[in-house]
């Protein structure tokens, strides 16, 4: 169980995102600041196009704002350069993306170990999180397979633990049940739900559909780049 | 059609680096492949000029069996176009303490006119040419500083002569000859009273009419001439020139075979991926009403349309690159010929059909398979690559790959080079199959070594290469690059030695041709810094043999030495010792395996020896071939003075501490008596420049392999790219740092390139063994595999795949990661 009384996970101040499409400026975010406490899950709704998912991609570090600040335990990141934010990516946050996003000719155990091999840990050290980790997600049969060898639940599920494996601050999850029938989606979100509940994990997820929402403990809706 | 028409011209201009890179590819291929066809032709032509320089457009030489032939031998038939006696005899002019060689033609200048006219230097005309007048090559005089009006003096039958020169005469016509030294022209009186032979002529050259063929010609004057006193022999031995134009455009033929795998390799891979980017419009298509037919038709028309385009634009090209080749060649000949351009309509045909087949069969596979999807799958874009069990593709390659190696053994005759054929093509397809098991073998291997030397990133990149088709598809491609490098650059230098040193092997350090007398053999024994010398007995179409005449026959008292002197290889093993014991003591004739293919006759026969009233029986203890000697059979010295009163040598071979210190001495010795002595140093380098210069355009054809290769791996690179960087942005989502990338990125690139180069300096090998096993028969030489090559090559493949690892990770430090990872 993770510690997590009253602390701020991330906070976002007056984040601002314009587009540039040739000449003509596309304003995504306008001047939106939020705060996300940590164990909180956290759902970001809003319709196609509101910025939603620009949002958690600014809050996770994975794209700038043109103006504002990302805080990370009370540290701006957005600004920092590529060495010292893909050393955050590995320790201190973990993504969940709709497709999925693994490494095709890597198999479940290698996906999963990924950030920890980018950051330099040695797998047999992690053996026993590894374990732990697939038995959460329900893999431990599958973890010498392919993800082409996986359906789309297990393949999230893969990405899921890829993303816990590193015991990140927070976990970000674009539309993770976008890409899933109903009742596997269902399954994913239960099993995030499970993890917000049972280790105390904070997550911020975007949404579209009000059932995954419902999971969460607080929903964010955004329309036209400002929260509502 | 007319929108099917447009929809593909809109493709091929929307995809303009793909277009450029197929079109690149079919290009250079039909390019070598024009060219290959072409040079053999060209110089075919070169050679036949050369070989006819003395006689034009005569095609038929009649000489006497013995001695001189009168003009008037000839009898007067329709079928003659022209006769033009002609007298050779041998000069010496000696400049700066060298004495040049001079060969001396005479003619009537208003006869030699009808078949050859000289063509002199200023252009003008010969008016009067009689007297005590010379004709020299400009090569020569501008040698010498000599101008027309000059007065030169040549020792002709060691007597020295003064001839005024006449004119200036282009390095043409008479003038051509393949070796050192220079022909003079001399009105034919004059140099019948300097020679002192007024009563005939060395040879007459005939020229068939109109609508005779030489053949016909030949089998006439044989027929009208009297038995066994003329001989009638073609001018231009067609099928030796035929058989070394062959020889020579081998490595071009080489070259183009590679050329044509690597824009199979290269089309076919591009077209897996086009397909795979026209699902979407391949199901639009077929979910309209268009059959499986048709959608292959549309995306092969595309294909064709490259044909078309690569060999329209490859021939013109060849023919610039010809050009340039032929240009170059013929400037860097010793004896600076023109090289006539021969472009043979069959070979602008075949070339423009190989360049539209081979586009359309390459792209023949991945479209029907894209053709005969479900219409479902590729609608839903559910669309899941066929999975060939990797066991039989294992086997299947293996298979092929022993057979390919075993095929040449066990072929022989004409079926060798169908063998030979197939086995080059085996080896590199059983390769193509059994690649991606050995990138997935070698990068096991190397991911436990990076992992133990470089760390995670080490591990991860060594990892990332298996079951990755880019990585296998990089890999295929250079190993067909290098071993294409290594095979050409190691069968080119062996074609320079092989045409240029003929020599190769032999013991002998220089040679001297001409009359010697025991004492003049017995002096050079006694030169400083001499180890052996071999003198021979030389009967020249003189010797018959059961009635068939020897082009060549020599006898030695050290068969010991003369074995190793002129790199004779004997057929069978124990061949050698016997023939050496029954040179000691018995009537022993040796034959060249090439005499006993053209008589018939076999070891173990006795064959009755006769030259003018010597006649004796010897039997045949052996047979040889050799690539330093044309001699047709050899016997030894004792019978040969004992039964045909040889007395004189005119051959002697020598080694020495220095062989040129030894030449000039040689050549001292003789003074003013005609001869030709060389160290094989000279010789060798007067042939190089011959020879050398025809080869020359094979080495620079090298470079278009390695463009057509870059061409390759950018095309490699950016179907990398569009596929990897999604790849790379997942790594990056998981906290992949620049710096990893561009550590990561180069590792692989190192790997592949050392995978591929491992690959490449195997099969490369095995197909260098495949050429000299085809090869073998006619030659006598092994190839040198130097290692240096082989590293050479492999090592540059490593520097084009690091190389090409700069752009994805250039590329991939500006990648937009949201973009990336949500694009699907």
């Amino acid at each position: 169980m993770k510690q997590n009384a009253g602390k701020i996970a991330v906070e976002g101040k007056h984040i601002i995102k314009n587009f540039q499409i040739g000449s003509t400026t596309t304003k995504v975010l306008r001047d939106i600041s939020l705060q996300v406490m940590r164990g909180e899950f956290v759902s970001i709704m809003g319709p196609s196009g509101s910025g939603k998912s620009t949002l958690l991609y600014i809050l996770g570090g994975l794209d700038a704002p043109t103006k504002g600040q990302v805080l990370l335990n009370g540290t701006d990141i957005s600004r920092f350069g590529d060495e010292k934010m893909s050393c955050i990516r590995r320790q201190k946050i973990g993504f969940v993306f709709q497709f999925y996003n693994l490494i095709p000719n890597l198999n479940v155990e290698e996906n999963i170990m990924l950030p920890l091999l980018l950051d330099g840990k040695k797998m047999g050290s992690y053996k026993q999180q590894l374990h732990q980790i697939l038995e959460i997600v329900g893999l431990s049969e599958r973890r010498k397979h392919t993800p082409r060898e996986l359906s789309g639940g297990q393949q999230q599920r893969v990405a899921i633990a890829r993303a816990l494996i590193g015991n990140p601050e927070i976990l970000f999850a674009d539309e993770p049940t976008g890409n899933l029938d109903s009742e596997t989606g269902a399954e994913i979100m239960n099993l995030l739900c499970e993890i917000n509940q049972t280790i105390g994990q904070t997550i911020i997820m975007v949404t579209h559909s009000p059932e995954a929402a419902k999971s969460s403990g607080r929903v964010i809706t955004v329309q036209d780049g400002v929260i509502i | 059609m007319k929108i099917i028409l447009k929809y593909i011209l809109t493709n091929v201009k929307e995809r303009k680096t793909r277009t450029a890179v197929m079109l690149l590819s079919i290009l250079l291929s039909t390019t070598l492949l024009f060219v290959s066809f072409s040079i053999g032709a060209s110089y075919e032509s070169a050679q036949r000029k050369m070989a006819r320089g003395m006689a034009g457009s005569a095609t038929l030489s009649v000489t006497a069996v013995e001695g001189e032939i009168a003009e008037n031998a000839l009898p007067d038939l329709p079928a003659i176009r022209a006769s033009v006696p002609m007298l050779e005899g041998a000069a010496l002019y000696h400049e700066n303490g060298y004495y040049e060689t001079i060969d001396l033609i005479g003619a009537d200048i208003s006869k030699l006119n009808k078949i050859n006219p000289p063509r002199l230097a200023d252009g003008g005309e010969i008016t009067d040419f009689t007297g005590n007048k010379v004709i020299l090559p400009d090569r020569f005089t501008s040698k010498y500083g000599i101008e027309a009006g000059d007065t030169i003096t040549l020792q002709i039958g060691g007597q020295p002569v003064s001839l005024e020169v006449a004119a200036v005469a282009a390095y043409d016509t008479v003038f051509l000859r393949h070796t050192r030294g220079a022909t003079a022209l001399l009105p034919l009186t004059t140099l019948s009273e300097l020679l002192g032979k007024t009563d005939g002529y060395s040879e007459i050259l005939v020229e068939p009419a109109e609508g005779i063929s030489t053949s016909e010609l030949k089998s006439e004057l044989s027929a009208a001439l009297p038995d066994g006193t003329y001989r009638v022999s073609e001018v231009v031995n067609e099928t030796q020139i035929a058989a070394d134009a062959r020889q020579k455009s081998m490595p071009f033929f080489l070259i183009s075979f590679f050329s044509l795998t690597m824009s199979v390799f290269i089309i076919y891979s591009s077209y897996k991926v086009i397909t795979l980017d026209r699902l979407p419009v391949i199901g639009t298509f077929r979910s309209i009403g268009a059959t499986q037919k048709a959608v292959t038709q549309i995306l092969l028309l595309e294909s064709g349309l490259y044909g078309i385009l690569g060999g329209l634009l490859g021939i013109p090209v060849g023919t610039l690159v010809l050009k340039l080749i032929l240009q170059g060649m013929g400037e860097s000949l010793s004896q600076g010929i023109e090289i006539p351009i021969v472009i043979s309509p069959i070979s602008i045909i075949f070339s423009f059909a190989v360049a539209v087949v081979v586009s359309l069969l390459s792209a023949w596979m991945p479209v029907r398979r894209a053709s005969r999807l479900p219409i479902k799958d590729v609608v839903l874009g559910s669309v899941e690559e066929k999975q060939v069990p990797r066991r039989f593709i294992l086997v299947g390659g293996v298979v092929l790959f022993v057979v390919s190696i075993i095929l040449p053994k066990l072929a022989s005759g004409n079926s060798l080079y169908l063998a030979g054929g197939f086995s080059l093509l085996g080896l590199i397809a059983a390769t193509i199959l059994i690649v991606p098991l050995l990138t997935n073998l070698m990068a096991m291997g190397l991911e436990r070594i990076y992992g133990a030397v470089l760390g995670n990133t080490g591990r991860l990149a060594a990892r990332n290469m298996r079951d990755n088709k880019n990585t296998v598809q990089n890999i295929t491609l250079l190993f067909i690059s290098i071993s294409a490098v290594i095979a050409i650059t190691v069968v080119g230098n062996f074609v320079t030695t092989y045409v240029s040193d003929v020599f190769n092997g032999a013991e002998l350090q220089g040679f001297a041709d001409g009359y010697m007398e025991q004492e003049f053999v017995d002096q050079v024994k006694e030169m400083d810094g001499i180890e052996k010398v071999l003198p021979v007995y030389v009967y020249e179409n003189q010797m018959q043999a059961n009635g068939t005449t020897l082009s060549r026959l020599e006898a030695t008292d050290h068969l010991d030495w003369y074995g190793p002197m002129l790199a004779l290889h004997y057929t069978e093993k124990g061949m050698e010792e016997q023939a050496i014991s029954a040179f000691d003591g018995e009537r022993a004739v040796l034959l060249s395996e090439s005499c006993m293919d053209r008589t018939g006759f076999a070891v173990g026969d006795t064959l009755s020896l006769a030259v003018g009233s010597g006649k004796a029986d010897y039997k045949v203890v052996g047979s040889f071939k050799s690539r330093a000697t044309d001699v047709e059979a050899v016997i030894p010295s004792t019978f040969a003075v004992s039964d045909f009163g040889a007395s004189a040598y005119d051959f002697l071979a020598y080694t020495a501490a220095d062989p040129d210190a030894i030449m000039v001495q040689i050549r001292d010795l003789f003074g003013d008596t005609s001869n030709w002595s060389r160290t094989v140093e000279e010789f060798n380098t007067d042939a190089l420049s011959t020879v050398g210069a025809f080869l020359q355009p094979m080495h620079s054809m090298t470079y278009f392999i390695l463009l057509l290769a870059t061409v390759g791996v950018i095309n490699n690179l950016l179907i990398n790219y569009i596929q990897k960087r999604r790849s790379i942005a997942m790594y990056k989502s998981v906290g992949l740092s620049n710096r990893q990338n561009m550590k990561m990125a180069l590792i692989e690139g190192f790997s592949s390139g050392l995978i591929g180069a491992v690959i490449a300096i195997f099969v490369s090998y095995m197909e260098i063994q495949t050429i000299f096993l085809v090869a073998g028969p006619k030659i006598s030489m092994v190839p040198e595999l130097d290692a240096v090559t082989f590293l050479a090559a492999g090592g540059m493949g490593i520097a084009v795949t690091l190389l090409g690892s700069v752009v994805p990770i250039f590329k991939s430090r500006r990648m937009k990661l949201v973009e990336e990872i949500k694009f699907e």
